[in-house]
């Protein structure tokens, strides 16, 4: 440990602690002025923002590229430091465009918050004097960029080269010509290329899906999972008005630190998917849900449902539901072979689904279409499928047609048009609940935008067959579900309380 | 003390054939290889520290101290030879590699040796084709004659030479710009902390000295550190050599005892202006440190501390003679071209600050400027200054503030007397409002 006195404050941090790290403890969380500054990535030292003056030191220091000493004493604040801040700022302004009106990064910018906190001068450099470079060139299929507003920080290069490994970008030509660029014929074309979107401090960089799109001040923004793969990268959902417009990465140092893959960015859209499922559907026509429990009694559920198949894709709440439900008859977990793509070494895991090992936990087996089809075969009775789309399989298709087949789904896919009975189920976004990723991580997401159309949370939909089927027992809330499956599942954790980084029963063994 | 008494670095300069082997050898070279190689690398390390022998590249610092940076015991330790010469006005280096490059590469051999280097590079400027043939031809004869590769002279040090031709970047004579550009990333200046001399060319330990440095050192082991100190003051020790350009009569390469009176060296190396000219300034150490006025510099001595003293640096030895009839502004646009066209362009500061510097001198030349414009370019110097990773920022500066604080009449005659009290809205107000 080493004590160090900033801005009189004495405190106590690690040895090799950065200086710039100290500083913002010290500061009560306020960091520096930075822009190169990263904590994931190597130091730059380019913006030359944080300087601190370190007494003994003849001249100011830049903190990033400092480590505490024992003994040292450091000012944050006085006349020097603010006055190099302050220049040095002014610095980064005298070229740039200053076309807030028009730019995303708007409202989020390191440029105009800095500006707020440090600026505040009036320009001394006639718009037409300025640098002019490159606008909109766009440099990989998610990213686009703007040459005038770019500071230069160097984080989208480094985060090429430290954390995709795949060094697409680079700064070419020199002095106030400098350029992020990608080599001739190449572009940022990995998958966590809008990842530079996010770090680049001020709008240089910007995501060519979310582009023009919203002022980011007006949205709203939910803490929620990615399903688009078995890592469960925690995310944040930006919302406004029912709509969703991007995710965002939220940060878990266990699971995906500050990152998240292109492919988990764009899973969004499905939840705005033209084939959504909007009204229950019985016998072919579009009906209430007042008319469901009659139409699926129908069907002969009353006694109960001879088979039910859960997917990966539903939360652990549902699965449990759907295991209840069951009561004694025959539960399968789906397909084993489906949802399955490519993998990398960082985030993406090539099992495509966010819940694999939710049903593991719950003890639902998986098999493949041919053991599927044989447990449809042998199932005499109404059977329940609870999303995914297993008729997809060929095998499975051939077993369910003719039967008696209830579907709780959000897509109108090929399960959907063999079922008598269709219910449309909110996607993740719209309601809440528990994945648990592949490291066995339970993790809570939230809702965040109104369902599509008429359809309910699964929750519900599951506790009105139990009615149905004649059960007492169904949930009346989805509190009274967790607080069942936390008893099931013999855990100590609160599952109405969850942590915001989730929790590995019998602790954090990766 | 004549004028062939301290002929330590320039005894062949202007021959043509000192570039060769066997005149080297014949008036006494590759000596103090032979001598340097009984020796043991301390006692090396501690002669260079004794002889007071500073960095010729423009810093300064103590050559023998910043061996000592190398951590003890390093297994991996790197050498180069900083011929990136181009600072504007410096043109010494080019004269030692051209008409002595075995001087050179005997200090290199008898460096490496101290800090235990086994790899050298001699870092040319890329502009400098010629010399990277005439090194190369030296180093192959050093190769043959056995004072390179295995074992040398039977010491059992082994030391290779790579002749590096850069691609022409001031930068890159910057020592951590160098090594980038030889490892082959782009040629710009890397952070510090950490210091080559500590983690440098792939990481490992690094020593980055300056031709002219180099070259001093057989001198020095050959006569002892106690001979190089006779030359020059206490803290200034041995010769310097001096490039000097301008209308003077006998503009060159000199080599002078440090400490010579600005005075003596003009008149009598320099023979004083050119008939009809008139000394107006000197900027003494490369176009990188503040200009004196010719009554300034008049009382000076030519070292290290009486430069300080009197408000510039020694910097290179690049002496730029101004005369009277040059246009002080003219000249700081030219050099503020050079610094914003050099600037590699990562530190914010230098890389804005060096061309608004630049915008501001030429919006002054072209007679659009105002008294504003003035307090402007210190006002932009004030943000540069001191503030980024290498000292090419001060080094735009420092020329900047004394050519405003020297001769501000000059900037002041440009200035337009009617200049409109508010600037030109660009929107007519009728549409605007």
């Amino acid at each position: 440990m080493a004590k160090l006195t900033i801005d009189g404050k004495e405190i106590e941090v690690p040895d090799g602690t950065s200086l710039f790290d100290a500083c913002r403890d010290a500061r009560g969380g306020e960091a520096l002025p930075h822009f190169c500054y990263h904590p994931d990535l190597s130091v730059a030292g380019v913006c030359r923002l944080c300087q601190v003056e370190v007494e003994g030191m003849p001249k100011l220091t830049i903190a990033c590229n400092t480590t505490v000493r024992e003994g040292m004493v450091v000012h944050t604040r006085s006349e020097k430091v603010t006055r190099a801040s302050t220049q040095i700022l002014e610095m980064h302004l005298i070229n740039h465009p200053v076309d807030c009106p028009i730019c995303d990064q708007a409202g989020e910018c390191g440029l105009q918050d800095q500006y707020m906190k440090y600026g505040l001068y009036d320009a001394e450099v006639e718009m037409d004097d300025k640098v002019n470079k490159g606008k909109a060139e766009v440099i990989g299929p998610y990213v686009i960029l703007d040459q005038e507003r770019c500071v230069l920080c160097s984080r989208c290069v480094r985060f090429c080269n430290e954390i995709t490994g795949t060094g697409e970008l680079g700064i070419f030509n020199r002095g106030d010509r400098a350029e992020i660029g990608t080599a001739p014929g190449t572009e940022l074309d990995n998958n966590y290329s809008m990842n530079t979107v996010d770090i680049c401090p001020v709008g240089a960089l910007t995501s060519r899906d979310f582009r023009f799109q919203k002022r980011v001040w007006m949205l709203k923004a939910a803490s929620s999972v990615c399903p688009g793969c078995a890592t469960g990268c925690n995310v944040r959902i930006d919302h406004e008005a029912g709509k969703i417009y991007r995710l965002k990465p939220r940060y878990n140092p266990e699971v995906n630190g500050r990152w998240m893959c292109d492919k988990g960015r764009m899973t969004y859209k499905t939840v705005h998917a033209d084939n959504r499922l909007g009204d229950p559907v019985a016998g072919g026509q579009p009906g209430t849900w007042a008319a469901v429990p009659g139409a699926v009694a129908d069907l002969g559920a009353r006694e109960g449902f001879a088979l039910v198949v859960a997917s990966p894709q539903q939360s652990l709440e549902e699965m449990y539901l759907l295991k209840a439900l069951a009561a004694g008859s025959p539960v399968s977990g789906g397909l084993s072979d489906a949802d399955r793509g490519e993998k990398d070494a960082l985030l993406l895991d090539g099992d495509r689904t966010p819940n694999r090992r939710g049903l593991a936990l719950l003890d639902i087996a998986q098999g493949d279409g041919t053991a599927l089809a044989a447990l449809i075969n042998r199932a005499t009775g109404t059977i329940l499928i609870h999303g995914g789309d297993p008729a997809a399989d060929p095998e499975v298709a051939a077993a369910l047609d003719g039967k008696a087949l209830v579907y709780i789904g959000t897509f109108d896919n090929a399960t959907a048009a063999l079922a008598r009975v269709v219910l449309p189920g909110a996607m993740w976004a719209e309601k809440a609940g528990i994945f648990v990723n592949r490291d066995g991580r339970l993790q809570e997401f939230k809702q965040s935008v109104a369902r599509h159309g008429n359809a309910r949370e699964d929750w519900r939909i599951l506790a009105e067959l139990m009615a149905v089927c004649g059960r007492e027992d169904a949930p009346g809330t989805l509190k009274a579900v967790r607080s069942e499956l936390a008893v099931a599942l013999g855990l100590e954790t609160d599952l109405n309380r969850m942590p915001e980084r989730g929790f590995v029963p019998g602790g954090d063994v990766r | 003390m004549t004028r062939s008494d301290y002929n330590i670095l320039s005894s062949r300069f202007g021959r043509s054939d000192g570039h060769l082997l066997s005149v080297y050898q014949a008036e006494g070279g590759y000596k103090a290889l032979r001598m340097a190689l009984t020796m043991k690398p301390e006692e090396i390390r501690d002669v260079v520290k004794e002889s007071g022998l500073r960095g010729r590249g423009g810093a300064g610092f103590p050559t023998g101290v910043k061996w000592g940076f190398v951590p003890q015991g390093s297994e991996e330790v790197y050498f180069f030879v900083n011929a990136d010469e181009s600072e504007p006005g410096t043109f010494k280096d080019r004269f030692c590699l051209d008409y002595d490059p075995h001087q050179t590469l005997e200090g290199t051999i008898i460096s490496c040796f101290a800090v235990q280097a086994k790899l050298a590079f001699i870092y040319i400027r890329g502009e400098f084709g010629w010399l990277v043939d005439r090194c190369q031809a030296a180093v192959d004869e050093a190769y043959a004659a056995g004072f390179l590769g295995k074992n040398i002279l039977g010491s059992g040090f082994d030391l290779d030479v790579i002749v590096h031709k850069g691609a022409g970047a001031y930068i890159c004579g910057e020592e951590t710009g160098l090594i980038n550009s030889v490892v082959g990333v782009k040629g710009q200046p890397s952070i510090k902390p950490p210091f080559p001399a500590v983690s440098g060319f792939l990481g490992k330990p690094t020593i980055v000295n300056n031709v002219e440095s180099v070259a001093s050192v057989p001198w020095i082991i050959n006569n002892g550190a106690e001979a190089y100190r006779k030359f020059g003051t206490e803290k200034s020790c041995g010769t310097k050599l001096w490039s000097v350009s301008g209308p003077v009569k006998n503009p060159g390469v000199y080599e002078v005892p440090l400490g010579i009176p600005f005075q003596e060296f003009f008149h009598e190396y320099l023979g004083g202006m050119v008939e009809g000219e008139e000394l107006k300034a000197v900027i003494v150490g490369g176009s990188s440190v503040p200009v004196l006025p010719a009554a300034e510099i008049m009382s000076c001595n030519l070292d290290y501390e009486s430069l300080q003293n009197a408000g510039t640096m020694l910097g290179s030895g690049g002496m730029i003679i101004i005369p009277k009839s040059s246009d002080m502004v003219e000249l700081i646009q030219v050099l503020m071209h050079f610094y914003f066209d050099e600037s590699c362009g990562q530190c914010t500061p230098c890389r804005e600050g060096t061309g608004w510097l630049h915008k501001i001198v030429k919006k002054l030349r072209r007679g659009e400027g105002t008294a504003d414009d003035i307090e402007l370019l210190g006002h932009v110097c004030n943000g540069m200054a001191g503030l980024t990773i290498c000292p090419l920022s001060d080094a735009a500066v420092m020329p900047m503030r004394s050519f405003i604080d020297k001769f501000r009449p000059e900037f002041e005659a440009l200035i337009q007397e009617t200049a409109p009290a508010e600037p030109v809205s660009r929107w007519p107000r009728g549409e605007q409002e």
